[in-house]
């Protein structure tokens, strides 16, 4: 019996364990993410952000002008899932969440989050002339494929996706074998191709 | 006389319903905090009503799915006006990582007018009594305009 009277008492004399939030202003723990605040002078247009977000709530409007392109990335708030994804892949910290957590709106617009900036025109250079390598190879008639050695970038992944094992690529060297006996010719190196340098 | 008397303490004393609509459980758990001696919304008069016929205030959570669209729909016009209704948490808002899904029917603006959306993915228990002290704000607005 005793002990409940002394704790009896104890709780009759302590501080109320009820936060007197309204009153009295909380602030959120440190790391905790919040209202997102965008850097849009840092922003090097990139896009990453917009890629990565999970709730697909960032998006990009541009707008031609004299001086180059005015871009306005909108975060909206209200589809976001503030798991700062687009602040970790941003290079350039561009995206950054703050500890403010009073986020409520009577109507939509007071959950967005916008940044303007201008993307200057690069001052204009005569074009390279591009030269695009000619086909050096012709197909084989048996259906077995033939690699075009100007195109090829020795990537080696005709070598790995290949069910036979039939092609032998050393980057160093930048030798493309076919093992012809083994070849299928199922045309997967075609397919895999990067370059679509493979023929058949 | 007593009608001034009870218009007063109605305002002062605006019941909750909480509506799950497909929810994660996250903004759920958040709206009970809320309820709980720690942050004790009753103080503030808000109270969690068992039947939508006795609320004031609904609050949804979730994205609106649709097996729960219905029944959503179905509870929030048992709620006589001038209601409130209040999105918890950024899925009835705009389904959130849910858009695009088979199963979802959302967001709830589809269907009702949404009047104060509380931003947050689960929102911080402070943030929904900002939500809620803002809601029992526009009920009492709407219910001078009813008059």
């Amino acid at each position: 019996m005793l002990p409940f009277i002394k704790e009896a008492v104890e709780q009759l004399f302590s501080k109320p364990s009820t936060e007197a939030y309204p009153a009295v202003d909380v602030p959120a723990a440190p790391g905790y993410r919040g209202r997102i605040v965008f850097h849009a002078d840092k922003c090097i247009s990139c896009g990453m952000c917009e890629r990565v977000c999970a709730g697909g709530a960032i998006s990009t409007t541009s707008e031609e002008t004299e001086e180059g392109t005015l871009i306005t990335r909108r975060f909206f708030l209200g589809s976001c899932t503030f798991c700062a994804s687009c602040a970790d892949f941003c290079v350039k910290n561009a995206i950054e969440l703050t500890t403010d957590y009073h986020m409520v709106a009577r109507d939509e617009s007071e959950l967005v989050v916008t940044g303007t900036y201008l993307k200057k025109k690069p001052v204009k250079k005569a074009a390279p002339a591009v030269e695009e390598s000619a086909c050096t190879v012709k197909a084989r008639d048996d259906g077995l494929p033939v690699n075009d050695p100007n195109r090829c970038v020795y990537c080696t992944l005709c070598a790995k996706k290949c069910p036979a094992g039939a092609i032998t690529v050393d980057r160093k060297e930048k030798i493309w074998k076919l093992d012809e006996d083994k070849c299928i010719g199922c045309g997967t190196c075609h397919e895999v191709c990067p370059k679509k340098c493979i023929i058949m | 006389m007593f009608k001034k008397l009870i218009d007063n303490a109605a305002a002062k004393s605006p019941w909750l319903f909480h509506i799950n609509a497909g929810s994660c459980n996250g903004c759920d758990i958040e709206l009970v905090a809320v309820l709980t001696p720690r942050y004790d919304a009753e103080r503030l008069g808000f109270k969690l009503a068992g039947t939508p016929r006795h609320a004031d205030i609904v609050v949804v959570s979730g994205p609106v799915t649709v097996q729960s669209k219905d029944r959503v729909l179905r509870t929030i016009e048992q709620v006589p006006d001038p209601k409130v209704i209040v999105t918890l948490g950024s899925c009835p808002r705009s389904c959130n990582v849910f858009k695009g899904s088979y199963s979802v029917a959302g967001p709830l603006d589809k269907y009702v007018p949404i009047d104060v959306s509380i931003a947050g993915c689960a929102p911080k228990p402070e943030a929904i009594i900002d939500g809620l002290a803002l809601a029992a704000k526009i009920l009492k607005e709407k219910r001078e305009a009813m008059k």
